[in-house]
């Protein structure tokens, strides 16, 4: 994966929120998946969570096109947390993953359960060593649109 | 092994609520506890160990009360589980007591919380969900959306949750909140995480409970006839998640349910009152069903229609639960005994469900990211 470590100060690196979690580029969720039952896990594990192997588990990039499980939006947050946000479940229909995110591209009084979300990159802080850290979040794809 | 028979043989608590600074988690934990012993007539020179639950009182919490009550010098551990921290101070002192190790001992609960907890309680900083926003109300409002779409529920009758526990507990003196709310104050409360607002959220509360926990030698020691007996302490812990499954299939509160019914050779249907982990009001109607007391996808209209409340088929939580008992998180699973013990010796007063011979104690605690849960307790206490 193409992941920048950490450089000299002054250098402006980018690298994941953290490691092994997501690839810059192209933007991708990296996830486990199991060779025995074929179960895929995000974020990735060291075995399988459906059937325990601990053997031939593979690292594998996730789809990026995923559905609104279930969500909220979150009113009331401690220090640091604008609110509102929205934040769901979503799932990942041809990795079978489902995963807890936020979810931008809209009003959140305007988001529904089943809406097709893409996931996208999005800034998340600066680092102890200056490096830009990027986290990820999926954003409301306009109905009709695809990729 | 099977353990000798453990009995409950005195308790105490107090009063649930925002306490002055200067009430500190010591002063609490120490009237707690020689409520407790009160009650059972033991006198702390025969109290042979102290178990502690809390989370948030620092290194050594149960020796500092400890040291208060004159229990120094005797083993005290302290036990952290999240809000399940007092039950699991009680499943250790049960576990010990039933092997023999001990005849007599003492468990609190205790947590102060309101000058250190601002908006809620949070997970692990480190928690992958933590970090991405996730917030224990955040959570069950995914979870009650969920809900009502799949099995057609509705806000109202979810909000009923509310509605109930804080009828309950205007009969209970150690309660939080003593006064009913109406319908229409949970559904027009401030939102938090929508579909839940703010009466859909257990309230930050400090507060203390107790119980003494005796071997039969124990019981005959204080010249205790009957005493309710600990038939089961299960304790169980989250399972990694993988697949789009149903989000409220409530694994880990069917596990630990099996546990108890288990070891206490008691059926679900056996249950005459349960107090529930009702830290949101969606989460008693699913760890309801979970448990397989009633049935899945029909908690909600149930307790609408009154199954749930005092008089009903099940009563649950009859001390107001986290809702209106209110929720010192490391305490919880104390007072959740401590009103098993009042309901099934006959001196719950106002509250009380009439005949109750089997009650059912449920606390969950805290969260792990791509699991199920951290840690849910069950406890048995049977006539
Ligand atoms: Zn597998």
């Amino acid at each position: 994966m193409p992941t920048t470590t950490a450089e000299s100060p002054g250098t402006r690196a980018v690298r994941p929120f953290r490691d092994g979690l997501v690839a810059l580029d192209p933007p991708r969720l990296l996830g486990s998946r199991c060779a025995a039952c074929g179960t895929t896990a995000f974020p990735p594990r060291e075995f399988c969570p459906s059937c325990r192997a601990v053997e031939h588990i593979d690292k594998a990039e996730l789809a990026t096109a995923g559905r609104i499980h279930s969500f909220t939006i979150v009113r009331q947050a401690p220090p640091g947390m604008p609110v509102p946000y929205v934040l769901a479940w979503v799932d990942l229909p041809d990795d079978g993953v489902r995963l807890l995110t936020t979810v931008v591209g809209t009003q959140p009084e305007e988001v529904e359960l089943d809406q097709p979300v893409e996931l996208e990159l999005t800034p998340f802080g600066t680092a102890d060593d200056g490096a830009s850290l990027m986290g990820f979040r999926f954003r409301v794809t306009t109905r009709g649109e695809t990729r | 092994m099977i353990l000798d028979p453990v009995h409950v043989a005195g308790a105490g608590m107090i009063r649930f609520g925002k306490h002055p600074a200067e009430t500190t988690l010591e002063t609490m934990g120490a009237q707690a506890a020689t409520a407790a012993m009160r009650d059972a007539g033991v006198r702390a020179a025969d109290v042979e160990a102290l178990y502690v639950g809390h989370v948030f009182g620092g290194p050594v919490a149960g020796q500092r009360i400890g040291a208060r009550i004159g229990l120094a010098g005797k083993p005290v551990s302290n036990h952290e589980n999240y809000c399940s921290s007092g039950a699991t101070a009680l499943r250790e002192a049960w576990i010990a007591v039933g092997a023999g190790l001990y005849d007599l001992v003492l468990v609190v609960g205790v947590e102060k919380m309101t000058d250190r907890v601002k908006g809620g309680v949070q997970p692990d900083p480190n928690d992958l969900d933590a970090s991405i926003g996730f917030l224990f109300a955040a959570g069950h409002a995914l979870s009650a959306r969920r809900y009502m779409a799949d099995y057609g529920a509705t806000r109202e009758q979810i909000a009923a949750v509310a509605v109930k526990n804080h009828a309950h507990s205007v009969a209970n003196p150690y309660a939080q909140y003593q006064k009913p709310v109406s319908l229409g104050e949970v559904l027009g409360a401030r939102p938090i995480a929508e579909p839940l607002g703010l009466l859909d959220c257990s309230p930050i509360s400090d507060g203390a409970a107790a119980v003494v926990v005796a071997s039969r030698a124990g019981l005959r020691r204080l010249g205790i006839r009957s005493a309710p007996r600990v038939a089961a302490c299960a304790l169980v812990s989250g399972t990694v998640q993988a697949g789009l499954g149903d989000v409220n299939e409530e694994d880990i509160s069917r596990r630990a349910g099996a546990e108890a019914y288990r070891i206490a050779g008691v059926a679900a249907d056996e249950i005459d009152v349960v107090e529930m982990h009702d830290c949101f009001t969606i989460a008693e109607i699913v760890r309801l069903e979970g448990l397989g007391v009633l049935p899945r996808g029909e908690g909600a209209r149930l307790t609408e229609a009154g199954y749930t409340s005092l008089g009903g088929a099940l009563p649950v939580n009859p001390s107001g639960g986290l809702l209106s008992r209110g929720h010192p998180v490391g305490a919880t699973g104390a007072a959740q005994v401590c009103e098993l013990f009042w309901q099934l010796t006959g001196r719950a007063g106002g509250r009380q469900v009439e005949g109750a011979t089997t009650g059912l104690a449920y606390c969950k605690g805290g969260s792990v990211s791509g699991t199920d849960g951290a840690s849910v307790t069950t406890v048995i206490l049977t006539t």
